[in-house]
């Protein structure tokens, strides 16, 4: 059985680059798709950075609030 | 409640001693042979012999008249040859890798590992790469069933951001493009095996080499483990020395194949990309590869899942193990694992140096591949790419992208590749998968 590997190798190649072609093609289809959905129906709520910092300047508060809270406790007792 | 706990505890002691006498005459059948050979029979000797016999088992000894019967990791049977001056000639070729590594950088962290696995491969009379050195069990362990490259890329998979593939998808075909250079090596390797006496490869072994191509580590030794086992040492130093000199190898040939103008081009700045983007991306990735080629999905389920716990955002302590200290791990093991292919009976052979033209020529074949795929595609109407980023499109993440970056600069200060050569970079990632898939198909 005398096969050409040269020719073998060939069709390994169509093949082989044919699919990696294929796959990301789809792939990009697939990825455009995808954002335009996204962007469309769940657009990203952008956070107002102001109001979330707030809330944990006050979270520290309760914080260093508790914390002296303890230690008067603690030195009392 | 003492009751009890003495009865438990009767209970347990009959139960364990009729499991010792149950197991005994079973180990006696089993392992007679096994027995006899590691019961080493002391014999009465003088001084003088006892001292002859130490002389014998030292390393100067063996190294100059090696012992005939010494077998190979493999159990099979060595020339002295690679008893005796290939071993020196191995452990010198570990102290090169020391240098490349330390010296000039090149991929430290695997070459070291790599080397000292070679270094302790090519020590007579312990063997330590054999089926009961430490090498050998690490070998056996996670590489002889590809284990190994399957965590390495979940680790991959959590450092990786498609953020830059996201908002440009196009240049994913770059990736795709540069995946040219392990089809046409292998196109080459049979060439060789098939007009030229010297060498002798199979398809599989062709396939093996020329994955070198992707410059993706752990798919080449996944592969290469699948398909040529026998050749895996020289695929895995070919292919981690090759990327470390991606910094050398690619520029020329960049600048070679672009005009003045095009190296110039500018790109249009990136979309924001939302998380949740981010987020579908791997598992429709995974989809994809699990509709269109099943064979690939063991590295694109492992990079994917690394990919998605990290954007998830949920669970920090996992993706940050995953890129931490599960890669570094692995990497030691890999790293001891590949080096004990070094063995001198399997590195030096004539194969070894076909394997390091074929890797250089693939990993060429493929930049030049990417960059003028970039320069097709810039013949279509659309927003213009600047043809450096298509030499990213050979896996080597983030070396490659930083290559692109690196020339780009060269012509234009103020022209910032960088992110857009991430793209087709971790398309290339996908890509060489994609193609190790379908490579492993055939062959199935």
């Amino acid at each position: 059985m005398d096969t050409n590997l040269v020719v073998e190798g060939i069709k390994f190649m169509g093949l082989g680059m044919g699919a990696v072609f294929l796959f990301l093609s789809v792939m990009i289809f697939l990825m455009s798709i995808m954002s335009k959905i996204i962007h469309k129906f769940f657009p990203e709520v952008q956070p107002s950075t102001s109001s979330s910092s707030s809330g944990t300047q006050d979270n520290q508060k309760k914080i260093v609030a508790a914390i002296t809270a303890a230690i008067k406790f603690h030195r009392e007792s | 409640m003492k009751k009890n706990v003495i009865k438990i505890l009767t209970l347990l002691m009959l139960f364990s001693f009729s499991s010792v006498y149950a197991s005994t005459p079973v180990a006696d059948t089993v392992s007679p042979e096994v027995s006899t050979k590691k019961v080493e029979t002391y014999q009465v000797q003088s001084f003088g012999e006892m001292i002859a016999g130490f002389i014998n088992s030292t390393g100067i000894s063996s190294f100059i008249s090696p012992s005939p019967d010494e077998l190979s990791s493999h159990g099979e049977k060595m020339s002295d040859f690679h008893k005796s001056w290939g071993r020196i000639i191995m452990i010198l070729i570990t102290f090169l890798l020391f240098y490349l590594a330390i010296a000039k950088g090149f991929e430290p962290l695997l070459l070291l590992p790599i080397g000292f696995g070679g270094l302790l491969a090519n020590i007579p009379i312990a063997g330590i790469a054999g089926p009961g050195g430490f090498l050998g069990i690490m070998y056996e362990m996670g590489l002889a069933n590809q284990f190994f490259p399957i965590l390495i890329f979940m680790g991959v998979g959590a450092m990786t951001d498609f953020g830059p593939l996201l908002s440009n998808p196009k240049t994913a075909l770059l990736g795709g493009a540069a995946q040219f250079g392990i089809f046409g090596t292998l196109v080459g390797a049979v060439a060789l095996a098939q007009y030229t006496p010297l060498f002798d490869f199979t398809l599989q072994q062709a396939s093996a080499i020329s994955i070198i191509g992707g410059a993706d580590g752990p798919t080449s030794i996944f592969i290469a483990t699948k398909l040529a086992p026998e050749l895996l040492g020289a695929i895995a130093v070919a292919s981690y020395s090759y990327m470390a000199m991606v910094p050398i190898i690619q520029p020329p040939i960049m600048k070679a194949l672009t005009t003045d103008a095009e190296r110039r081009i500018k790109m249009s700045t990136m979309r924001h990309v939302s998380r949740l983007e981010k987020l579908v991306f791997p598992i429709m990735v995974l989809v994809l590869a699990i509709l269109v080629l099943p064979d690939a999905t063991p590295l694109i389920g492992a990079f994917m899942f690394g990919n998605f716990l990290k954007e998830s955002g949920v669970v920090d302590r996992l993706s940050d193990t995953m890129q931490n200290a599960l890669i570094n791990i692995v990497t030691i093991f890999l790293g001891l694992a590949v080096g004990s292919k070094l063995a001198a009976d399997q590195f030096l052979v004539a194969d070894t140096l076909a394997i390091l033209v074929l890797g250089i020529i693939a990993f060429s074949v493929g930049t030049a591949a990417g960059v003028i795929m970039a320069k097709t595609m810039n013949l279509f109407p659309g927003n213009k790419i600047n043809p450096l980023i298509g030499s990213a499109g050979v896996s080597a993440v983030p070396m490659a992208a930083r290559v692109s970056n690196k020339v780009g600069m060269e012509y234009d200060r103020s022209n910032m590749l960088l992110m857009h050569a991430m793209g087709p970079n971790v398309a290339g990632v996908i890509g060489s998968a994609v193609a190790a898939g379908i490579l492993i198909s055939l062959f199935s």
